[in-house]
């Protein structure tokens, strides 16, 4: 339905009360302004359950490729993320068996060691940083072990992400021009760093992901140099930060509802159900990039041809069209075919992993620390974007 | 109850294998396998729960 007084309604979505607690913004765009456009830019966005999975499922009319100058220090598009079927299909074939569910299990034994290993250094404390302690280092185990490098790389790699990922947090006086030259730099240090991975796999292959990359034919070809760049830097990028992200909204979430909290400890075969329903009510990732190949009307509205459009994933997830009583978190939702890793062919290539070790460190630390909270007086802070609790002081008694 | 998919839906999300193993499996890629096209009462309720959470609609019960 349009209806040409809401369609200028702005959305801020890089504001920090936005990204403590986007949903009263969502139910807001959802029911009344489904075509939105951003405070920043002023680029549309895209709200409703329906919207967002028709334009994820359309590749041909929502491409995934960026301008360059949207890019976050790469020389070329991230592969397979920024790039459009028919080619992404093909390499997605070759990388979707290193990510299955199978070989996802195989490292839980790792992960859940790491776990362990990372409360045993605060519990006696009855507190913790959440966030630097345990969010920010767990997934960093599991990617370092993928990639084959050893753990002594992990101070590196965090600050190569935060470099591209949120270069602001980075500068004292945080400009445009500033964040750019800091990704520029990452990035330059990503092609460096793995140019030199590849170089040394290529001498003594393993069992890692670059080894497997250099030996991979697609159409009987082998990848390229570049190509391989290309996968490893979409592998940094999404692998640290997003399950960082996730472990820090739930846990966030945990602490501030304790009687849900306590089903979770008592119920411990529910944590399957939880990892989905908090993914859908947190929607740790809250929005994906597409740029509108041809025009095409919505909502008595028109997306222009070259245009970047918004698809707000978190607001899909509380639609009331798809999710019954939305606005309930319920870890026995029967049916919660949630959003929160996209859909179509990008459904995002890490999930499986990101479900591995959500579960695993659910289970890990509520069987450790099953009664804990925010500290008293102080407030939790997300970062905007992709929803990092950046500050989640904890505290627990330890008897 | 007989279960129809469409493979060129699937993307991989594996909610179907992982709610309803006995009805469904994973292929090399994670993308869905029937194993029991002709789901036995036992599993039923598994498979529905696998038909309702697909997040590509690739999966319907196609008979009672």
């Amino acid at each position: 339905m349009a209806n040409p007084n809401l369609d200028t309604r702005e959305v801020n979505m890089i504001s920090a009360e936005f990204a403590a607690q986007p949903q009263p913004v969502y139910r807001e765009l959802v029911t009344k302004c489904p075509f939105a456009r951003q405070v920043v830019m002023g680029g549309p966005v895209l709200s409703r359950y329906e919207d967002v999975l028709w334009a994820l499922r359309h590749p041909e009319i929502f491409s995934s490729e960026m301008e360059m100058h949207m890019a976050l220090g790469t020389e070329r598009p991230m592969i397979p993320q920024q790039i459009d079927p028919p080619a992404q299909t093909k390499y997605r074939k070759i990388l979707d068996p290193r990510f299955s569910k199978k070989r996802m299990q195989e490292i839980a034994p790792a992960v859940r060691r790491h776990a362990n290993e990372l409360i045993d250094a605060f519990f006696e404390r009855g507190s913790c940083e959440f966030d630097r302690e345990f969010a920010v280092p767990l997934p960093c185990t599991a990617f370092l072990s993928l990639m084959g490098l050893p753990q002594s790389e992990l101070p590196r790699f965090l600050r190569i992400k935060d470099m591209i990922i949120r270069p602001q947090t980075l500068m004292e006086s945080p400009t445009m021009e500033g964040a750019q030259a800091l990704r520029k730099e990452a990035g330059r240090q990503i092609y460096e760093f793995f140019g030199n991975v590849i170089d040394d796999r290529k001498r003594r292959p393993g069992t890692d992901m670059v080894s497997y990359l250099l030996e991979t034919e697609i159409d009987g070809q082998r990848l390229t140099r570049e190509e391989i760049l290309d996968v490893s830097f979409l592998l940094i990028l999404a692998g640290l930060d997003t399950v960082t992200a996730t472990l820090g909204c739930n846990v966030a979430y945990l602490a501030a509802n304790p009687a849900q909290r306590r089903r979770l400890v008592e119920k411990p075969e529910s944590i399957a159900g939880a990892v989905e329903e908090l993914l859908r009510w947190e929607t740790p990732v809250t929005a994906v990039p597409r740029i509108v190949k041809q025009d095409v009307e919505i909502h008595g509205q028109r997306l222009v041809k070259g245009e970047m459009v918004t698809l707000l994933l978190g607001a899909s997830n509380v639609d009331s069209a798809e999710f019954q009583d939305p606005e309930r978190v319920d870890f026995e939702r029967e049916r919660n075919k949630h959003l929160a890793f996209g859909g179509g062919p990008h459904r995002c290539l890490g999930s499986h992993l990101a479900r591995m070790e959500l579960a695993v460190a659910m289970q890990v630390w509520h069987e450790r620390i099953p009664d804990y909270r925010i500290e008293p007086g102080k407030t939790p802070r997300y970062s905007p974007g992709i929803r990092e609790v950046q500050y989640l002081p904890l505290v627990w008694d330890r008897a | 109850m007989k279960i129809r998919l469409e493979p060129a839906r699937c993307t991989g999300h594996g909610r179907c294998y992982t709610l309803a193993p006995n009805v469904f499996d994973a292929d090399d890629e994670g993308h869905c396998v029937v194993v029991a096209e002709e789901v036995p009462p036992a599993h039923e309720r598994e498979a529905r729960a696998a038909v309702i959470n697909c997040p590509e609609d690739a999966l319907e019960i196609s008979g009672e």
